[in-house]
């Protein structure tokens, strides 16, 4: 594939992640403050989204695995999930820790042991297509090619 | 050094070693010049936005993950909030702060506890604008009646903070 064909493809799947709701315009303002001096600013954003994402995700998952749920630090868990997917504008997460948070405030163990693995999955989903974005990117950089905006 | 006429390497040396000192010194009073601001927050993702959003503003930034470690940063974390002694005012000397951005919700010491004993403390002229992802009414009024310059709303943005730089750089003094 050819360069411009390359830089097109980058520019379609973009706006795919927009319309079908992954990302919302809080990731624009990430990629509008990289710059020559943070070429590399979004990615870094991104990665550490996703150490501590796994890491929250984890912890979630061991919490509903106890005798006794502690729907308090749950609840905190979630909140900073729901913090940084929306810092990163990664919007379906973002929703999904909202509906989340209800279940822990009304200690619902159902309704958290269902949204869990939604959670999850959403997360998984935005990883991977964020992480195909960037492989996009790096061919276009490694053709000699800029990464359009 | 002494300069070594009939070496041809040896007198280009000496000057550009100035010039490297004087630029590094020119460095050093820009960046006390620039606006410095505590960026503080137990998110790491957000503590890297924050900084990078101020800094495309010139800002000096420096982070901190807690309010506790804004507390001990701002020589307020062992005692009390008077101003009163010296020994206080000995470790403020040369410490500049122009802006507190702290977000509301940390473990331990949170935003609005930060903003309470800076309030009342030897910065308490310093702009504190507390940071939240919830938009709760009472948190913004009791945040803005416990003095803080403004509450904003999480994510932040370049727009935002532009607009926090113009309110506040207007009331700085000409130093």
């Amino acid at each position: 594939m050819d360069l411009v064909q390359l830089q097109r493809q980058l520019v379609d799947y973009r706006t795919s992640l927009y319309h079908e709701g992954f990302l919302d315009e809080q990731f624009t303002q990430l990629q509008e403050l990289q710059d020559e001096n943070n070429p590399d600013f979004v990615v870094e954003v991104v990665s550490l989204f996703f150490e501590d994402s796994e890491r929250l995700l984890n912890e979630l998952s061991n919490a509903l695995e106890q005798q006794i749920i502690d729907f308090k630090r749950m609840d905190a868990r979630v909140h900073q999930l729901k913090g940084s997917s929306s810092s990163i504008g990664a919007q379906r997460v973002r929703q999904l820790c909202i509906v989340f948070r209800n279940y822990c405030e009304a200690q619902n163990v159902e309704g958290c042991l269902k949204c869990l693995p939604q959670v999850k999955h959403e997360y998984s989903i935005v990883k991977t297509k964020l992480e195909s974005m960037f492989q996009l990117e790096q061919q276009i950089l490694n053709a000699g090619g800029s990464v359009p905006v | 050094m002494e300069l070594m006429k009939s070496d041809n390497i040896v007198p280009d040396r000496q000057p550009r070693q100035e010039e490297i000192m004087q630029q590094q010194k020119q460095q050093e009073e820009e960046e006390e010049r620039r606006f410095h601001v505590l960026a503080v927050d137990d998110s790491v993702i957000d503590r890297k936005l924050l900084e990078k959003l101020l800094k495309a503003f010139s800002c000096q930034v420096t982070c901190l993950e807690s309010g506790e470690k804004a507390l001990e940063y701002l020589g307020l974390l062992h005692n009390s909030a008077t101003a009163a002694s010296s020994s206080q005012s000995q470790q403020h000397q040369g410490l500049k702060v122009n802006l507190i951005m702290t977000d509301f919700s940390m473990p331990g010491t949170s935003g609005y506890d930060l903003l309470k004993r800076v309030k009342g403390s030897y910065w308490k002229d310093v702009p504190v604008v507390v940071m939240s992802s919830e938009n709760v009414p009472s948190r913004i009024s009791m945040c803005l009646e416990g003095g803080a310059e403004e509450f904003m709303l999480k994510p932040l943005q370049l727009s935002d903070v532009h607009k926090i730089q113009a309110r506040i750089l207007k009331s700085l003094p000409q130093s």
